[in-house]
């Protein structure tokens, strides 16, 4: 998650074929990629995908640094290793599930900036649930600021100590609940300022 | 522990598609039952508290693979109605990020907001009958969570035949694909060995999410009793004891 803002950065930053490509396209391209994962159920087909993602990843100049987050939903599929009784072929199936999904999701992310995403999804889905993601999209980078300073705080009163858990459990708790306290004012200051702005029940996002 | 971390392809189309039909209809429902003025105010907060969900999610307990939800508190703080709507929010920036597929999408928003919203109404029942804080809270998050995780496994169950199916479809396909493995060499009982064996994902789960339910317990109750003293409003409590 601390990563999103690097992503944002590259989204708007780089300039490759794929980031020149219209949003709309790219959603559609993500839909696409998830029709196959969810029909395709031989490993040569995902295979293909895969590399054919992969190979974007690679011309779309998108650095390897990112290339970690494609792997982190890899973390959730151990559970299907004791599921399937270690059945080599669907273990296999749901590696490649998961990394198609991943580095489709990861790809549409660093070649978009996240409004003019929101601006496509918002000509297709109802207001309200468009302007609720973007609100939250914008209040994650926001509270990164904030678990910034606090994490400062939480190792000047001790951090997270395995051998004291109760003391690390409340510390976890305190920045949490202090996350939350400064969130809600965030949350109240923002309203404001949208109406200032002429904020009545839609935000209007700026196109390309 | 609620939230199904399944990646898109595994769970049969029939499931993933009638939980999003069903998460749709609950949102729409709530959507009207909200009303249109207070909607947009209450969006900042909204937003606001997915994102401390989503941020939540993103911090592992290292030793048990454990994070918090933090679904129980925000739906003291935003109400049964919004934290639907917040859920659903949540669950798609989580499955953008991999933390489960973008097909399950509709099923993870209906598990997570049985968390919220029971969470939300057994506080209130327990503050009303208790009044004391810490264990209104506490008990609220353990039982929504204890609800919540058996409407995972209950999803997860409903899908087995079509893990047999995928486990057992080697060759299958648009290209014909063999392993090592030969084909109908099985012996009986290797069979039964290679049927998806759910007596044993629930021997891993529950236990982990024993210890889960303790953990975000007591961590919502620290979260609960922080906000008390800052900001007790928030919490729209009648009296104030601890």
């Amino acid at each position: 998650m601390i990563q999103l803002s690097y992503l944002d950065y590259i989204a708007v930053e780089r300039k490759s074929f794929l980031h020149r490509l219209s949003p709309k396209l790219k959603i559609i391209g993500m839909i696409l990629v998830l029709f196959v994962i969810v029909t395709v159920k031989n490993l040569p087909g995902l295979f293909l995908l895969y590399v054919i993602l992969l190979t974007l990843f690679f011309t779309a100049r998108i650095p390897a640094k990112i290339f970690s987050l494609t792997l982190y939903p890899l973390i959730f599929t151990i559970l299907f290793i004791f599921l399937s009784g270690f059945q080599i072929f669907f273990i296999l199936l749901i590696f490649l599930k998961v990394l198609c999904g991943s580095t489709g999701v990861v790809l549409l992310l660093a070649s978009t900036p996240y409004p003019s995403i929101f601006s496509a999804l918002g000509r297709v889905l109802p207001s309200s649930f468009v302007m609720a993601l973007f609100l939250t999209y914008r209040s994650i980078f926001i509270l990164l600021t904030v678990l910034e300073d606090t994490q400062h705080a939480l190792y000047l009163r001790g951090g997270v100590q395995w051998k004291h858990p109760w003391r690390s459990l409340i510390n976890i708790a305190n920045a949490f609940g202090h996350l939350i306290i400064k969130g809600i004012d965030a949350s109240e200051k923002m309203y404001e300022s949208m109406v200032l702005r002429g904020f009545r029940d839609k935000i209007h996002y700026r196109r390309e | 522990m609620s939230h199904i971390h399944f990646p898109d392809g595994v769970l049969p189309v029939w499931l993933w598609a009638s939980g999003f039909i069903v998460a749709i209809v609950i949102g729409a429902v709530l959507f009207r039952l909200t009303k249109k003025e207070t909607l947009p105010k209450r969006l900042p907060l909204l937003g606001m508290m997915a994102a401390i969900m989503v941020l939540g999610a993103s911090f592992e307990i290292v030793p048990i693979a454990y994070h918090v939800n933090l679904t129980v508190i925000s739906g003291i703080l935003l109400g049964p109605s919004l934290i639907f709507l917040a859920t659903f929010v949540v669950n798609v920036i989580l499955a953008l990020f991999g933390h489960g597929g973008i097909t399950v999408i509709g099923l993870n928003t209906l598990a997570l907001s049985i968390e919220g919203i029971l969470g939300y109404f057994l506080f209130r029942l327990f503050w009303r009958v208790l009044k004391r804080l810490t264990p209104a809270t506490f008990l609220a998050t353990f039982i929504a969570l204890l609800f919540s995780t058996f409407a995972m496994i209950g999803v997860v169950s409903m899908g087995t035949s079509h893990y047999e199916e995928l486990i057992h479809q080697e060759g299958k396909g648009i290209f014909e694909f063999h392993l090592s493995k030969e084909k109908g060499g099985h012996h009986p009982g290797e069979a039964a060995e290679e049927k998806v064996n759910l007596r044993r994902f629930m021997a891993i789960v529950l236990p982990l999410g024993f210890i889960g339910w303790i953990l975000e317990g007591v961590i919502t109750s620290l979260i609960c009793r922080y906000i008390f003293r800052l900001r007790p409003d928030l919490l729209h409590l009648e009296k104030e004891t601890l």
